[in-house]
C-alpha cells in the first residue's frame, strides 16, 4: 500500500534521514520506534508532504506521491494526525469533525462518518458543540484521532498519540487504536511508548539517527535483545 | 581607491555647474540633492529595520516652523532650521519614548507613525487661520541673500543642497562608525538576545529616531525654501512619508548611496513622464511609479544598489553583510 | 444640546454598521491571508467610480451598477492577489505595508488619471424622516440595515458552509488545514475575492451618501485601520465592536467639535491602543 524507497529529507542544511525504505501492507499496523531526534515525526512529515524529500521515491497505492503537496496526498486517502493533539482551537468538536471530511470523497459520507466515530468515541458526541481549546488534552488527542477518520482515510499515521496524556489516558487511547485497528484501516504509528505500541502492531522498525537499524514482525522485535535492553528496560 | 574615486565624483558634480549651467539640469539636480538628503536622513532609522512611515510630520515641523516664523517675524531660515528640527527632535522623542518603552516594533510601530503622520497633517491643517489650511502659503518675496535663502540663479542653490546631502552622508559615516551603529544591528537582528546582553536599546533607538527626525525636518526646510511654497499634502502626511521611503527602499536602504541613488532615479522617472506626456497625465507617471515600487518591493527587497552590490559582493566571494 | 447629541449618537451607530463591514473585510483578510490590505479603502473608491460611470455616463439602473461593481471588485481583488499578494505572503511584513501601499498609489492616481480630481457624485435624492427630535437620512439607514444583512450573511457563510469553514480553519492553523485536504491558495484567493467583494458593497452603500474622489479612500483606510486595531487584529467580533464604537466617537465628535477634530480623536484612540493595549479590546494573547 504504501512503498518508501530510499528516501533523503532536509531541513535546510541538516540531513534527517538517510536512504530510507519501508513499506506498508494493506490493513496492516507498523510502528516505528526510536530514540528522540531519530527522525520519526519526520519521516511522517516527509510521508504527508509537510516536509518533502529531497531524494527517492514514495508510492501509495501506485501513485507516486513525493511530490504531491498535502491536501492532494490526503485526498488519495492518506491522512496524518500530527503530535499532541493538534486541533483546530478555536472551532467546535463538531466543526473539527466535519472539517476533516473536507474533501470530496469524504464529504458525501459526512453523516455516516459522524455516526462511525460518535461510537466509537461517545466522550466526543457528549461535548459535541464545545470549543476544541477546553478540552482535555486527552479529549484533544481523541478529537484529532476521529477527525482523521472523517477523512475516510486507507491509511492513518498517526505521530507520537500517547505524548504528554497520563497513564489512563494512554490506555484509553490505545483501547481506540486498537478497535480502529479492527475497523480494517491500515496505521503507521510512531511511537515512544514501545511496550504498548509493540502490542498492537503487526511489524515495526526501528528508527536510529535517521536510518532503519531493525525492521520485523512483533513477535521478533519483542525478542530482539537489543530491544528489550534498549527500549523494554529488561 | 574607493575614497578617491568617491571623491573624484563629488568634484566633479562641483564642477558641474561651471561647466554647463543649464537652469533646467540644475534644477533637477537640486531636487535630487534635496530628496537624497532627506531619504538619507530617513534611512539612518530604516536601516535598522525601525521603519517610520510618518516621516512626513517632521518634513512639515521644518517647513511649518521655519515658514511661519520666517514669514510673520521675518526669521532667517537657518534659525528656522535649527528650531524646526529642535521641534522634531523633541516629538521624535516622546512617541519614540511611548513607543520603545512599550516595546512597539515592527509593524505596529510603522502603523503608528503613519497614524502621527497623519495627526500632523491634520492639525496643520486645522489651524488655518495660521496655516493656511489645505492650500498652505507661499513664502514672502524677499531680497536674495544666503540669510534669507533666497537666490537670483539655480547654482547656489544647487550647492547649498549639495553641501547638505555630503553632510547626511558624512553623518551616516559617523554613525556607521559610533558603538551605537553595533548596538542598533544588534537590535536590528535579535532584540531580545541584544537587551540580555546589555544593549541600551530604549536609548539607541530614541538617539536614532531623533537624528532622524532633526535631520529631516531640515530638509523640509530646504525644500520649502526651493519652491516657495509650503503645502500640508506634499510636505507633510501619508503621502510623503510614504515617498521617502519608498525612495530609500528603491535604491538600498541600507547602503550609504542607496537613497540617493533611489530619489535619483524616481526624481529623473517623474520628470521624465511629466516631459513627455504633459501636466496632464502626471497621473499616468504616477501609476507607472506605483507599479515599479510594488514590482520592486516584490522581486528586489533590498532595493536597486543593495541588490546590486549584494550582487557584486557574491560574485567577488566577500560575504554579503548588511 | 441634547438633540445635537442625540442625532450624532443615531447617526454614528449608523456610520457604525457600514464601518462593521470595512472592518471585517479588513480583519477576515488578516486572519486569513495574513497581510493587511493597505488599499482597501482605495478600493471602495474605486468601486464607486464604477457604479458613478455606469450609472451617469451609461445609463444602467442604479441596482444594476452596483452589482456590477460588486462583481467587478471581487475581480480585482483576485488579480491582486495573484499578481501581487500570493508573491508576498512570503516576504517580511513591511515589504508586504509598503507593496500593498503602493498599489495606493496605482489605485489613486488611475482614479485620477480617468476621472478626473473633480468630485463626482449620483444625484440619489432619499427622504429624510423624523421621529421626534431624530432625524435620520434613509440613505444611511438602508446603508445601515443593508450591511446588517451583508453581515449576517457572511456569518452564514463562514459559518454553515464547507468553504466558510475551511477559511476558518486556514486562519487558526494552515499546517493542519493542508492535513483536511484544503489548498490554501484557493482558501487565500477566495478569501482576497470575499474581502474584495465587499468593497463594491460598501461602495454600493455609500453612493448615495458621499461624493467621490481619488483620495477619497484614504481617510476609511485609515478608519478601517483604527476599527480595526481597536478591536483586535483578525478578530471578527471585535471589528464588529469597534466599528460601532468609533463610529459613534466620530460622530460625536465631529457634531460637537468639528469633522478634524473627530479625525484626530480617532487616531489618538488608535495611537493609544497601541500603546497600551496592542491587541485591541478582544484580542487574545499579545502577539508582538
Amino acid at each position: 500500500m504504501l512503498d518508501i524507497e530510499s528516501i533523503d529529507v532536509y531541513y535546510g542544511k541538516f540531513q534527517a534521514l538517510f536512504d530510507l525504505n519501508m513499506r506498508i501492507g494493506e490493513q496492516e499496523t507498523v510502528i516505528t520506534v526510536g530514540p528522540n531526534g531519530a527522525g520519526k515525526s519526520t519521516l511522517l512529515k516527509a510521508i504527508s508532504g509537510l516536509q518533502p524529500a529531497k531524494r527517492g521515491k514514495i508510492t501509495f497505492m501506485g501513485q507516486p506521491i513525493e511530490k504531491f503537496p498535502p491536501h492532494k496526498i490526503v485526498e488519495l486517502g492518506l491522512v496524518y494526525v500530527p503530535e499532541s493533539g493538534r486541533v483546530f482551537p478555536n472551532l467546535t468538536v463538531i466543526e473539527n469533525l466535519k472539517i476533516g471530511s473536507y474533501t470530496r470523497r469524504a464529504r458525501v459520507h459526512f453523516k455516516p462518518s459522524l455516526e462511525e466515530v460518535f461510537d466509537l468515541f461517545p466522550r466526543l458526541a457528549e461535548r459535541e458543540k464545545q470549543i476544541a481549546e477546553t478540552l482535555s488534552g486527552g479529549e484533544r488527542q481523541m478529537l484529532a484521532v476521529a477527525r482523521s477518520l472523517m477523512a475516510r482515510p486507507k491509511l492513518i499515521l498517526l505521530d507520537e498519540p500517547s505524548m504528554g496524556l497520563a497513564p489512563l489516558i494512554v490506555s484509553q487511547l490505545f483501547k481506540f487504536i486498537s478497535a480502529i485497528k479492527k475497523g480494517g484501516y491500515s496505521i503507521l504509528m510512531v511511537e515512544q511508548n514501545v511496550v504498548k505500541a509493540l502490542k498492537l502492531c503487526d511489524r515495526a522498525y526501528l528508527l536510529e539517527l535517521g536510518t532503519v537499524k531493525l525492521e520485523g514482525n512483533r513477535e521478533f522485535f519483542g525478542k530482539e535483545e537489543y530491544i528489550r535492553q534498549s527500549y523494554l528496560g529488561v | 581607491m574607493k575614497r578617491l574615486s568617491f571623491l573624484f565624483v563629488i568634484g566633479l558634480i562641483a564642477l558641474f555647474p561651471v561647466v554647463h549651467p543649464s537652469p533646467y539640469t540644475l534644477h533637477i539636480a537640486t531636487l535630487i540633492f534635496i530628496w537624497a538628503f532627506i531619504a538619507t536622513a530617513w534611512s539612518y532609522m530604516g536601516r535598522f529595520e525601525l521603519i517610520s512611515l510618518g516621516h512626513g510630520a517632521f518634513l512639515g515641523i521644518g517647513a511649518y516652523t521655519a515658514g511661519l516664523l520666517f514669514n510673520n517675524a521675518g526669521v532667517s531660515p537657518w534659525v528656522g532650521m535649527i528650531l524646526g528640527a529642535l521641534i522634531a527632535a523633541g516629538l521624535a522623542g516622546i512617541i519614540g519614548f511611548a513607543c520603545f518603552r512599550f516595546g512597539v516594533i515592527g509593524d505596529y510601530f510603522a502603523l503608528l507613525t503613519l497614524a502621527l503622520g497623519e495627526i500632523t497633517t491634520l492639525v496643520l491643517v486645522a489651524f488655518r487661520e495660521h496655516t493656511g489650511g489645505s492650500l498652505g502659503f507661499t513664502l514672502n518675496k524677499v531680497e536674495p541673500s544666503l540669510w534669507a535663502l533666497k537666490f537670483t540663479n539655480k547654482v547656489s542653490f544647487y550647492y547649498v543642497s549639495l553641501a547638505f546631502l555630503l553632510a547626511a552622508w558624512f553623518l551616516w559615516i559617523v554613525i556607521d562608525r559610533s558603538k551605537m551603529q553595533k548596538g542598533l544591528r544588534a537590535i536590528g537582528e535579535d532584540e531580545i538576545a541584544a537587551s540580555t546582553l546589555g544593549v541600551r536599546i530604549v536609548r539607541y533607538k530614541l538617539y536614532i529616531y531623533m537624528i532622524s527626525a532633526s535631520v529631516t525636518s531640515m530638509g523640509g526646510v530646504l525644500y520649502a525654501w526651493y519652491i516657495s511654497y509650503i503645502n500640508p499634502h506634499t510636505l507633510s502626511g501619508v503621502g510623503p512619508s510614504l515617498d521617502i521611503a519608498f525612495k530609500s527602499i528603491l535604491g538600498g536602504m541600507f547602503n550609504l548611496l542607496g537613497p540617493a541613488i533611489g530619489s535619483a532615479l524616481i526624481v529623473i522617472l517623474e520628470e521624465y513622464v511629466r516631459v513627455v506626456y504633459g501636466a496632464k497625465f502626471v497621473g499616468i507617471s504616477q501609476i507607472a511609479y506605483g507599479m515599479v515600487l510594488v514590482l520592486l518591493i516584490m522581486f528586489l527587497p533590498r532595493g536597486i544598489y543593495g541588490s546590486l552590490s549584494a550582487l557584486f559582493k557574491k560574485m567577488s566571494g566577500l560575504s554579503d553583510r548588511k | 444640546m441634547t438633540v445635537l447629541i442625540l442625532n450624532a449618537l443615531v447617526n454614528g451607530i449608523l456610520l457604525g454598521g457600514v464601518l462593521a463591514l470595512l472592518a471585517f473585510g479588513m480583519n477576515l483578510i488578516f486572519g486569513v491571508v495574513k497581510v493587511i490590505h493597505m488599499a482597501y479603502g482605495q478600493s471602495v473608491m474605486l468601486g464607486m467610480y464604477v457604479i458613478y460611470t455606469l450609472t451617469e455616463i451609461y445609463n444602467v439602473p442604479l441596482i444594476s451598477s452596483c452589482l456590477i461593481a460588486v462583481i467587478a471588485m471581487t475581480l480585482l481583488g483576485g488579480l491582486m492577489h495573484l499578481l501581487v499578494v500570493q508573491k508576498l505572503l512570503t516576504a517580511n511584513r513591511l515589504n508586504q505595508l509598503l507593496a500593498l501601499a503602493g498599489l495606493i498609489i496605482v489605485y489613486e492616481n488611475f482614479a485620477q488619471v480617468i476621472w478626473g480630481a473633480d468630485l463626482r457624485g449620483i444625484p440619489v435624492f432619499l427622504p429624510v424622516f423624523n421621529i421626534g427630535e431624530v432625524f435620520i437620512k434613509t440613505s444611511n439607514l438602508i446603508a445601515f440595515i443593508g450591511s446588517l444583512v451583508v453581515l449576517g450573511l457572511l456569518y452564514f457563510f463562514l459559518h454553515k458552509t464547507y468553504i466558510g469553514l475551511a477559511i476558518r480553519a486556514t486562519a487558526q492553523d494552515v499546517e493542519c488545514a493542508r492535513l483536511m485536504g484544503i489548498n490554501p491558495k484557493k482558501i487565500y484567493l477566495t478569501t482576497m475575492m470575499v474581502g474584495s467583494a465587499m468593497t463594491g458593497v460598501i461602495a454600493a452603500f455609500f453612493t448615495p451618501i458621499y461624493s467621490v474622489h481619488p483620495h477619497f479612500g484614504g481617510s476609511f483606510t485609515m478608519m478601517a485601520f483604527i476599527i480595526v486595531v481597536l478591536g483586535g487584529m483578525g478578530n471578527l467580533m471585535g471589528g464588529f465592536i469597534g466599528a460601532f464604537v468609533i463610529g459613534i466617537v466620530t460622530s460625536l465628535t465631529g457634531a460637537l467639535a468639528s469633522i478634524e477634530a473627530a479625525e484626530i480623536v480617532a487616531l489618538i484612540i488608535f495611537v493609544l491602543v497601541v500603546l497600551i493595549r496592542p491587541q485591541g479590546l478582544m484580542g487574545g494573547k499579545q502577539t508582538r
